[in-house]
């Protein structure tokens, strides 16, 4: 078995040599044993790549000189098992590139002829390339979603799938179909080293991709790698051009992002009709929305005029199921009425999934949206900042999403900053949310990440700054994370905020301030994506 | 009132009138020339008050000449573009002038609400904010290498594409052989042609020779300079080192760096014999953290003695083929290739210089160079010298930890 990682190894020649290559995946618990090794900046790609290969003690691997990281798990991987060979990868494809990479691949076959002691036969190697060659697919594209950017694991490739209904294109470099055109079998290596250097270019090779991806497909979705950031350029371009519906998504590796991802990618199918839609009409009765939440659970009750009837909001404790039960039975109370009575029930919140009792799963983007149109239809952006991540919600006229954008992997600007920034002040939340007059001094906290923050903080108190000033640079601090998500996906306004932090003027004021504008704030804002939920579940439409 | 704050604060209140913005940098970089002309700081060698000017004036210039300058990087062969008679502007230098101005943060936040990735370098992410907002004027031609920093092609691909500028890649290979020599050779010659027919001239063959020349001459001198930095002492402040990559990158081969390195041998001749401790660094130095400040800047307790990125290539080119010779500069650069080329380089300086210490500053988004720093740790703990690695940025001061840094650092220095 002989390890790799990237598209333009030559695996037709391992196979060749009767050895089977293994494209290392990179998906992993922890970076344990990885950040012994490698600066815990690096891309959690390759950390995860080089856990996988201790975990799995494999023993030959063969890289290519694609990024500065993987030279760098080279450099770490070097003396640490039995065989690997880094082959140097040129960017270009013109007859001097083909030579440097020809004589990369002699020397490839002689460096593991001489380790393995064994040779390969030309005749096994034609007849896989044949093989390979004959393999050809036929997509439409106009039908279809690509995936593009950074390499995607096949499980979340798999997930996209199951979403929808419509052809998946995986165009990232876990996708690639290799077709081999060999003119001469004079010199069969040279023209094999000539097509690896013609498949589809990553974006680390010189050649502009965008003749490769401008084509009419229905969506796409764009996956970046935390600490890789060739595919963000790509990104930052495609964003402003086209004109077609486009998510980016963050992928690191870890199997504990999978939950966000997959909101994400529902809440993309949902607001761009892919996917399955059911119309039912609409029924008589009590419908209720119950958005399981990672800090609370909300539940709304309306009636069959879109009455709100009652709510609840309990914090979601170690099972999400069991609040939901709970804060169920509590809106059911204050509506005096009983489970027999609610004709139907949408769940939402990263807890949805738990939720047996309910008829439909919805992302909290649609919710968010549906539930802040209902309260003010002049509002197109939902600026939504709960306990454990904030998103931006774009709507059009109609009160339908037509963009969102998320915060990544981080608790920076979110409900949970401000609960850690309270404890680490020693006051209590409620204190964190008032707006105190008088700013003696104007602070800014400029870590944007809550670790980094706290030590800033901490700083702050060694150095006897008023209290009030440090809320007032936190809360600075939050709205400016925010308005910067505002950014990404343009300012437009009427503007509404939602969520458990919306509750905090201090925090309101400042992103007033930064807009340029005021916010619409509910009278309950953290019932909202709840509220979405019961509509739909009242309109019956959403799948 | 601080001067600079007050002047970065105009500016980001200016940000949406790219025009006023160009004016009020150039005015900047004037003001900040004609100050260090007249005000020579007395506490540093002649040779600082040469090259900061020297400096500070090839920024101005390149920007105040945008149809006579390129956008080059760092590693970008520039002995063609001084043949040539055009002003390169290095993206890594305006970057460190906009941190200087205290705008990087304004300019980094722009080119993130663009989407470009929060982990990326922050050299790259300030020029790239810088050229959204408009305040560069768009040069006639852009450059770079592939090699050592993965940010650069796509980084230039990017600017190119906004700006509409024509942009040479070279694909610098990672392993040195003939037909790596002979692929960047026919790269050279074709970037060559494109300079010729976008500045309409043509490259004069044995003023390049000459350019090549003078390049070889001035390493004779790095190389000398070299061996005093052993016995002897220069007060220096950081952002020396930092100019230094003006002389030993950008700008080699022309008779103003030539002229800088013997007025810098001149200076470590006459300078004091070796006392305190003294500090190699590796990679790039904080020149805006206030730790790293008091400590180093013109500091006779703890003296910077020198960073290995103005030491990255000490040998000659061949004169007679500069093509082919500049070619197996670009692919033997020490930070090229296998991570053991460089720890060879460190290992030769650190056997030369013999520091008291070893500090490698990791700048967030800088793959290539934190990848490789548990690798030098082993080499420094077999050399059996004292090595301290320390997060942070070189130009986003938002992401250095002051207090946690402070005390890593005051711990190692007592440790000396």
């Amino acid at each position: 078995m002989v390890g790799y990682v990237c598209k333009y190894t030559p695996v037709e020649i391992i196979e060749a040599f009767g050895e089977k290559p293994v494209r290392i995946e990179s998906g992993c618990k922890s970076y344990e044993r990885a950040e012994a090794l490698l600066h815990t900046n690096t891309c959690s790609f390759v950390k995860g790549v080089l856990e996988n290969i201790i975990e799995n003690n494999i023993e030959e691997v063969i890289l290519t000189s694609c990024c500065d990281s993987i030279k760098r798990l080279y450099d770490v991987l070097k003396d640490r098992v039995k065989f690997i060979y880094i082959l140097d990868l040129p960017r270009k494809k013109d007859t001097f590139a083909v030579d440097v990479f020809y004589k990369e691949i002699i020397k490839f076959i002689d460096a593991y002829k001489a380790f393995k002691k064994k040779g390969f036969t030309v005749e096994n190697f034609l007849k896989i390339l044949e093989d390979k060659s004959s393999f050809k697919k036929t997509q439409k594209s106009s039908e279809s979603i690509a995936i593009l950017g950074a390499r995607l694991k096949d499980d979340v490739v798999e997930k996209i799938k199951n979403s929808c209904s419509v052809n998946i294109i995986n165009f990232t470099c876990t996708g690639e179909d290799r077709i081999f055109n060999i003119e001469s079998e004079d010199n069969l290596l040279k023209g094999y080293a000539a097509s690896l250097l013609n498949l589809t270019p990553c974006m680390r090779m010189a050649e502009d991709r965008s003749k490769f991806f401008y084509k009419d497909f229905k969506g796409i979705i764009y996956n970046t790698i935390k600490f890789c950031d060739y595919y963000s350029y790509e990104y930052a371009e495609m964003k402003s051009q086209l004109n077609i519906p486009f998510l980016k998504i963050e992928t690191d590796y870890t199997d504990s992002n999978s939950g966000q991802i997959l909101t994400r990618i529902d809440a993309f199918f949902e607001a761009t009709d892919i996917k399955k839609m059911e119309q039912k009409k609409a029924k008589k009765g009590y419908f209720a929305g119950i958005d399981s939440g990672s800090t609370s659970t909300n539940v709304v009750i309306i009636d069959e005029n879109k009455n709100i009837i009652s709510y609840s909001i309990i914090p979601t404790g170690p099972k999400a199921l069991e609040s939901a039960f709970k804060a169920f039975e509590i809106a059911l109370n204050n509506a005096g009425i009983k489970e027999k009575d609610i004709t139907s029930i949408v769940a939402t919140g990263y807890g949805r999934v738990s939720i047996p009792f309910a008829e439909k799963m919805v992302t909290e983007i649609t919710c968010h949206g549906k539930g802040a149109f209902f309260i003010d239809n002049r509002v197109r952006t939902v600026i939504d900042i709960g306990g454990q991540d904030s998103k931006v919600i774009r709507l059009d006229e109609s009160g339908n999403v037509i963009d969102f954008v998320m915060n990544d992997k981080c608790s920076a600007g979110t409900g949970r900053f401000l609960e850690v920034m309270s404890r680490t002040l020693g006051i209590s939340i409620h204190e964190m949310a008032k707006v105190h007059a008088e700013v003696k001094e104007n602070i800014t906290i400029t870590s944007m990440c809550t670790v980094f923050a706290e030590s800033e903080v901490i700083s702050l108190i060694a150095q006897n700054k008023d209290q009030k000033d440090i809320i007032h640079a936190l809360n600075k601090s939050v709205a400016s994370k925010a308005v910067s998500l505002v950014d990404r996906i343009g300012r437009k306004g009427k503007y509404m905020m939602t969520g458990g932090v919306a509750k905090n003027q201090g925090v309101v004021t400042a992103i007033e301030s930064k807009l340029g504008e005021k916010l619409v704030i509910p009278a309950e804002p953290q019932i909202i994506g709840a509220l979405g939920a019961a509509l739909i579940a009242f309109e019956g439409t959403n799948g | 009132m601080d001067v600079v704050r007050f002047y970065s604060n105009i500016i980001k209140r200016n940000m949406d009138k790219p025009e006023k913005i160009n004016k009020l940098i150039n005015f900047g970089l004037a003001t900040a020339y004609y100050y260090v002309s007249i005000f020579k700081d007395k506490r540093g060698p002649n040779s600082l008050h040469y090259l900061t000017k020297y400096c500070i004036k090839s920024i101005k210039d390149s920007l105040e000449n945008p149809q006579n300058s390129a956008w080059v990087n760092i590693f970008s062969p520039c002995e063609f573009l001084i043949a040539l008679d055009i002003k390169p502007l290095f993206i890594e230098a305006y970057s460190s002038f906009m941190s200087g101005f205290f705008i990087e943060d304004y300019l980094i936040d722009t080119a993130e609400s663009r989407g470009i990735s929060n982990t990326l370098c922050s050299y790259h992410k300030t020029f790239i904010g810088a050229n959204e907002l408009k305040i560069l004027k768009k040069p006639e031609f852009m450059l770079t290498t592939s090699s050592i920093c993965d940010a650069n092609v796509p980084t230039f691909r990017y600017l190119s594409k906004k700006q509409n500028v024509p942009l040479y890649i070279i694909d610098v290979p990672y392993k040195y052989s003939k037909e790596a020599v002979a692929y960047v050779k026919n790269q050279l010659l074709e970037m060559v042609e494109k300079l010729e027919e976008v500045f309409k001239r043509k490259l004069d063959l044995d003023k390049l020779r000459e350019v090549v020349k003078i390049e070889n001459k001035t390493r004779t001198l790095i190389n000398k300079y070299l061996n005093y930095l052993k016995e002897k002492t220069l007060l220096i402040p950081m952002t020396f080192e930092m100019y230094m990559l003006f002389a030993s990158h950008i700008f080699i081969g022309s008779k103003e760096i030539l002229k800088f390195y013997e007025m810098l041998l001149d200076d470590i001749k006459n300078a004091p014999p070796r006392s305190g401790k003294s500090i190699f660094f590796l990679h790039l130095l904080p020149i805006f953290e206030k730790n790293f400040q008091d400590y180093f800047n013109f500091s006779n307790e703890f003296h910077i003695t020198g960073s290995d990125l103005n030491f990255d290539y000490l040998e000659e080119i061949d004169e007679k083929d500069p093509f082919r010779g500049i070619a197996a500069k670009l692919i033997l650069n020490t930070f090229n290739g296998e991570m053991e080329r460089k720890v060879t380089r460190i290992r030769e300086l650190i056997e030369k210089i013999k520091p008291d210490g070893i500090i490698q500053f990791c700048h967030l988004g800088c793959k290539q160079s934190i990848g490789g720093t548990f690798i030098i740790k082993e080499l420094a703990t077999k050399m059996g010298i004292p090595f301290l690695y320390l997060d942070g940025d070189c130009v986003d001061k938002r992401n250095n930890q002051m207090g946690q840094n402070r005390t890593r650092l005051e711990a190692f220095l007592e440790m000396l």
